[in-house]
């Protein structure tokens, strides 16, 4: 019961990051980002180039790629979203919808579908207070809190961060104080980037690396950042924790194939009975 | 050759219908199906297992495989009571459609998972000599193609028709006029749901044999291309885009034979890619599809002459 709670808990936590990227795209772009899954799996697939195939250690490769990612989700921006930018938030999702099948067949081109996993060595897992835990799951928890503080220290703490709030919560009133919205997006692209390549690596980690690796988890995240309310990076956090407990509670008592549920019945609940999600703001229609 | 285009005739056919009953939902009603696989999964699996399991007849099962789609689809619009954005709904669908593949891979004892389900028996195969049968087939396509299109027609201009354009447009003018928003969304998605049934009974009957991989989230990309290229809300482009769409998909097959060191699944890959591009491309450059919706429309120019 502890073991499963903390198996739980690490994969909540790995869902943070993709749910924080999810959030902060809602904020900013003001629709659902669907390519996001596919996002991550091609990020995994680039840092498993460098590390698997080029030799290079897996954190010197996340980190470059997460760098070059951002980069790569900003040129992805201006090719496909700009163009559609005003045209309601239904065409730029089925346009998200089809550049998530590019992108995951993209990977599925270079890679195949072989499962294949990081060149990293075998540790023993360690036991504490009768939990087995292994690297794996240490380094995913670590890195998960410190990107989690990060993202609060850069939308608190940073002219970027309070103007992507300032656009998130009202673009025209950001507009009229000199922030210009383009600007912004390409940052919040950027930041969601680096975002997705640290949470496919991770993926990539607890499971494997194959094509579908990303949007396996698309329901989930979406369930953890509306549970906690879209457009609140706490919210997207807590709820990311509480949906992993969750689905890896359900499996004592259903089977395991079907933690996917847990989410959805998370989405179908909070729509029902709290539509702004745990920390959102309630939503005024304008 | 010809037995080849009668055959990928009749898949275009139950494409079309699929498309149809997207367009019902998305182009006309403004309601988002990202779980269409899923419910096209849910509508061939539920035709099948009425005929195997259940002992129904052909036409019993298809009936009966509308209902279920209906009402699943009815489900899940029930969800928009409170919270009528078309994102959210967009997400829950979309966890829907995941949860009726998942069934369908895992409930071994029901649907054989991934071996898939064998021996579907096809709509008055016992009657009509086999030479023949797949004449008969794309006749029957033909027909459940038009008598969709008919009954989508006519209900797209009646009244209810022009509640759920409004819908679309403006959800809180809707229901200002007294029109009971959630009621009318649910019967949409719920009459949308049947015929995507009625496409997943045509698809069963036609391969004869159904496994979880036939219906990939690739259904989705062509359906939602195949209405954007015919004009969102347009019955005929639907059609139209779905014939484009099925006749690209199934020509791509050839690629193989031209380009020899593609191996099946990168040859799958090219070919998703390429309908994801184009999706991208229509959208960027030709949104309002290369076909119209059906609009009553008075010519003021010559009307205001005839009165004068």
């Amino acid at each position: 019961m502890l073991q499963t709670a903390f198996n739980g808990v690490v994969s909540g936590v790995i869902m943070t990051l993709p749910a924080l990227a999810v959030t902060l795209l809602f904020g900013v772009l003001k629709f659902p980002n669907f390519a996001i899954g596919a996002m991550m799996t091609c990020a995994a697939y680039l840092v498993f180039a460098l590390n698997a195939q080029l030799g290079w250690p897996l954190s010197v490769s996340t980190a470059l790629i997460a760098l070059a990612f951002g980069g790569v989700c900003i040129l992805i921006d201006q090719v496909t979203f700009k163009p559609l930018r005003g045209r309601g938030a239904i065409t730029l999702m089925v346009a998200s919808l089809g550049l998530g099948f590019i992108l995951e067949n993209v990977a599925r081109f270079g890679y195949g579908n072989t499962a294949r996993s990081f060149a990293i060595e075998l540790a023993r897992p360690f036991r504490f207070l009768d939990i087995r835990m292994n690297r794996e799951q240490m380094i995913t928890l670590a890195i998960s809190a410190a990107a989690m503080l990060a993202m609060w220290f850069l939308l608190t703490r940073t002219p970027v961060g309070r103007a992507m709030r300032a656009v998130a919560d009202n673009p025209q009133l950001a507009l009229v104080r000199g922030i210009e919205a383009e600007r912004i997006i390409r940052w919040t692209w950027f930041i969601t980037g680096m975002l997705l390549a640290v949470g496919g690596v991770l993926i990539g980690m607890d499971r494997a690396l194959e094509p579908p690796m990303g949007s396996n988890y698309l329901v989930s995240v979406f369930g953890a950042a509306i549970l906690g309310g879209l457009g609140s990076p706490l919210g997207a956090g807590i709820g990311a924790l509480l949906i992993g407990v969750a689905s890896e509670l359900s499996t004592l008592v259903m089977p395991p194939n079907y933690r996917i549920g847990i989410p959805l019945a998370a989405i179908a609940l909070v729509l029902v009975f709290r539509p702004q999600g745990l920390f959102g703001q309630p939503y005024i229609r304008k | 050759m010809i037995s080849f285009l009668v055959l990928m005739s009749i898949v275009v056919c139950f494409s079309a219908i699929l498309a149809l009953a997207l367009n019902f939902q998305w182009g006309l009603g403004g309601m988002v199906n990202f779980g269409l696989a899923g419910f096209y999964t849910l509508g061939a699996y539920a035709c099948a297992l009425l005929i195997l399991k259940g002992g129904a007849n052909t036409f019993f099962a298809t009936l009966g495989a509308m209902a279920v789609v209906a009402i699943a689809c009815a489900l899940t619009a029930l969800v928009t009571l409170r919270v009528t954005e078309e994102d959210y709904f967009a997400i829950v669908t979309l966890g829907v459609g995941e949860v009726l593949r998942l069934v369908s891979l895992n409930e071994d004892w029901l649907t054989k998972g991934a071996l898939g389900l064998t021996g579907i028996p096809r709509p008055l195969s016992d009657v009509i000599p086999s030479d023949v049968y797949v004449y008969f087939l794309l006749g029957l396509s033909i027909a459940l193609l038009l008598a969709t299109l008919w009954v989508l027609n006519v209900l797209a201009r009646s009244p209810f028709g022009r509640i759920v354009r409004a819908l679309r447009e403006d959800d809180v003018v809707a229901a200002t006029l007294g029109k009971n928003v959630l009621w009318a969304r649910v019967r949409i998605f719920a009459i949308g749901g049947a015929f995507i049934g009625l496409a997943g009974s045509l698809h069963a009957f036609y391969y004869q044999y159904i496994d979880p991989t036939q219906f990939s989230n690739i259904v989705i990309a062509y359906a939602f291309m195949a209405v954007i290229a015919g004009g969102r809300g347009a019955h005929a482009g639907a059609i139209l885009g779905a014939a484009v769409v099925m006749v690209l998909l199934e020509g791509s097959r050839f690629l193989k034979d031209v380009i020899p060191w593609l191996d099946s699944d990168r040859l799958a890959a090219i070919r998703i890619i390429i309908i994801g591009v184009g999706l991208i491309l229509l959208l960027v450059f030709r949104p309002q599809g290369f076909l119209r919706e059906h609009r009553l429309q008075v010519d003021l120019a010559t009307a205001t002459m005839r009165r004068s």
